[in-house]
């Protein structure tokens, strides 16, 4: 029996597919933020040593890189409320998000910061720089530049990962793809389409991302 | 059904920890014997295999792996094949391990200085034996850290699989977390089931790597 | 006839002329003393002669074998061409005597004991005959660079090109690798060697070849032409070297 593929029907449904497409790449720039920023100041206590919270991410970081985002996601949409915590299933996708990419690019931004010759350094403090000068404007720049790639990769890694916020029904990409094939009965079609789509999501996401990087970062690290 | 105890709940996440350990081992076994494939390809001399390899690299890491997964679960019902989630679950992870052990390993070949080429192109040795006596011996001593640290990647990627329908720790977590009106206790369980499995892999992984840095090549 | 014979040998990097019809030809025995500025294409001359780069025209010959541009088949050139580089490229991984070994077992596929017994041979011909189980990171740079060239002899090559082969080393361990490489020439290998070490140039030269510019500028006997640079370039090549 020749099976007669029917992509139109996945395209009636083009709507859905675009709402899906803007809320995970709104889900992923949010994350994106947020955890670049946890990620700069995980970074500097760990690379710093500023107790307590050098510990307390390194603790953080150990616990996230070693447990599946889905996980984390459940943990935080339907163990949260069970503690009087009231959180919808955006909330829970954003915090997984943010959550999971802090800890990842707390490594990566603390390899980088470690990379930064010591001359520099003894170079600034000649200087009479602040610790906080020297960070701001000799050690943090390059350190994100060289690390820049990196940083791409996960928050690319992320944000196909955030396929399973569907889970928790919150309505992004894949969540449109599951609505479309239970009404169309299409699923491979469906789930192909939207493949593809994920595909070119992540390369456009990878693009911009470093393009900024190469305008925001490099300018102040030269 | 407030009957469930906690230690009923603890026997059953463990009945799921093995199903999880047992996909892992599978994935990561013959993904990696797939991921030599794809290596050898990657660096292949011809350009064609070398392209199609780069190629399937790219869809797998470009690509969620809850897509992968549904596309081999309702693609193979397509073809008339009746795939179990068990099968689909160890099919898709095997592909997306062998993709990225693959990509992993090629750039540990390629982390072999050129001068080695040279020397032992300087010796008459062929392709073959440069790779065999050379350059894979060097990559292999490399690729170990990077290794263990990708099958942490591999545990936690079981997760997903819980989606199409098989019963692993996720699984039986989301059940028991319904069943028990628990989810606070059952997903830390769970959580902590999984940080159990990687966080050895991940600091034995640490461990290779300092001492590859710190030491000797041999 | 010439053992190396080179013939209007021509290379480019992309629009980079970098050998500009190179004419050489070297007799069996010989020690050919290879120098000139950075640039001027002395690396890329040695690396075509045993085919690590390709090249654009002209011919190469070593020992009657022939190969022409683009030859990707160089199995049997290698055989007779031995090469030591700046960065020694020893295998990490392989003892120095496993280094030695290496070749004429896979390659010449020469029984294990014979190859253990030329590998010994060839380290106590550069003085390292204790060193058989030592690694390349257990070993000083001078002794790194003579199991290379212990390792490149092994191959019984017709002629040896060292490539700048004490460059990378500190300067109290050059005399003893260019003790080795002198003792060798006095045993009457043909070697080509590119060197910046002017009074080993002169001392153990049999020929002296500049470079300039991609091309053969000067060539002749060490002491005349160091004593009588007969160009310009020539002149202030040595004098900016002394
Ligand atoms: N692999 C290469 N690719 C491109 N250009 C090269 C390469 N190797 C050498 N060159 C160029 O060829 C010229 C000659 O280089 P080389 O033979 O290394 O000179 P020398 O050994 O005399 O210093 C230089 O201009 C150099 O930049
Ligand atoms: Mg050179």
């Amino acid at each position: 029996m020749a099976y007669a593929f029917d992509f139109s029907s996945v395209l009636e449904y083009r709507e859905a597919l675009v709402d899906g497409t803007l809320k995970t790449l709104g889900l992923t720039a949010i994350g994106a933020v947020f955890g670049l920023a946890i990620g700069i100041l995980g970074a500097v206590s760990r690379a710093w040593k500023l107790a307590p919270f050098d510990r307390i991410f390194a603790v953080y970081v150990e616990l996230i890189r070693n447990t599946p985002f889905l996980v984390q996601l459940f943990f935080i949409f339907f163990g949260l409320p069970s503690l009087g915590v009231q959180i919808n299933e955006w909330q829970a996708a954003i915090l997984a998000m943010v959550i999971n990419l802090g800890a990842y690019s707390t490594e990566i931004i603390r390899a980088g910061i470690e990379a930064t010759p010591k001359g520099q350094i003894e170079a600034a403090q000649s200087l009479a720089m602040t610790r906080a000068q020297l960070f701001r404007h000799v050690v943090l720049p390059p350190a994100l530049l060289k690390v820049w790639p990196s940083l791409c990769s996960q928050v690319v890694i992320v944000m196909l990962g955030s396929s399973v916020c569907s889970q928790i029904a919150a309505e992004e990409l894949t969540f449109a793809a599951n609505f479309i094939q239970s009404r169309n009965f299409r699923a491979f079609e469906t789930y192909f389409v939207v493949t593809g789509m994920y595909f070119l999501l992540a390369l456009a996401v990878r693009q911009v991302m470093i393009q900024a990087g190469q305008r925001l970062i490099a300018r102040r690290a030269k | 059904m407030n009957d469930i105890s906690t230690w009923d709940i603890a026997r059953n996440l463990l009945d799921g920890a093995l199903w999880t350990i047992g996909l892992s081992l599978t994935a990561f076994i013959l993904g990696g014997l797939a991921g030599l494939v794809v290596l050898f390809a990657r660096i292949a001399k011809s350009p064609l295999p070398r392209r199609l390899a780069q190629g399937y690299i790219e869809i797998f890491q470009g690509t969620p792996l809850l897509m992968q997964l549904f596309i081999i679960f309702f693609g193979g019902s397509l073809i008339g094949l009746e795939i179990s989630p068990w099968i689909a679950a160890a099919l898709g992870l095997t592909l997306f391990t062998s993709a990225y052990l693959g990509e992993i390993w090629r750039g540990c070949v390629e982390a072999v200085s050129k001068g080695q080429w040279e020397a032992s192109a300087s010796l008459a040795m062929t392709h073959v034996e440069q790779m065999r006596h050379v350059i894979l011996p060097q990559a292999l001593r490399i690729a170990i850290a990077p290794t263990v640290g990708f099958s942490v990647q591999v545990v936690k990627g079981t997760a997903v699989t819980s989606i199409i329908g098989f019963v692993e720790l996720t699984k039986t977590g989301s059940m028991l977390a319904n069943a028990t009106y628990q989810p606070f206790l059952v997903f830390g369980l769970v959580a902590l089931g999984y940080f159990a499995l990687c966080y050895p892999l991940s600091a034995y992984s640490r461990i290779l790597e300092r001492k590859i840095h710190g030491s000797r090549a041999h | 006839m010439a053992l190396v014979h080179i013939d209007a040998l021509h290379k480019h990097f992309g629009s980079n002329h970098v050998l500009k019809g190179i004419d050489l030809d070297i007799e069996e025995g010989q020690v050919i003393a290879l120098i000139g500025r950075s640039g001027s294409g002395k690396s890329t001359l040695l690396r075509t002669i045993n085919g690590l780069e390709s090249f654009d025209d002209g011919c190469i010959e070593v020992d009657g074998e022939r190969i022409h541009p683009h030859e990707t088949d160089l199995r049997a050139l290698r055989q007779k061409v031995g090469m030591v580089f700046q960065q020694f490229n020893l295998f990490p991984h392989l003892t120095a005597g496993q280094n030695v070994m290496l070749a004429t077992r896979v390659v010449k596929k020469m029984p294990e004991q014979e190859a253990i017994d030329l590998a010994k041979a060839m380290l106590l011909k550069v003085g390292l005959q204790d060193k058989f189980d030592s690694y390349p990171d257990q070993l000083s740079g001078g002794q790194q660079q003579r199991v290379a060239i212990a390792r490149a002899l092994a191959m019984q090559p017709r002629v040896l090109l060292c490539d700048e082969i004490t460059s990378a080393l500190d300067p109290e361990l050059v005399n003893e690798v260019l003790a080795v490489v002198k003792n060798l020439a006095a045993e009457g290998i043909t070697l080509i060697m590119v060197t910046h070490e002017m009074r080993f140039a002169r001392e153990v030269g049999d020929k002296l070849v500049f470079m300039y510019q991609g091309r053969i500028h000067e060539a002749g006997d060490p002491q005349e032409l160091f004593a009588n640079p007969q160009t310009p370039e020539l002149a202030s090549f040595i004098g900016s070297i002394n």
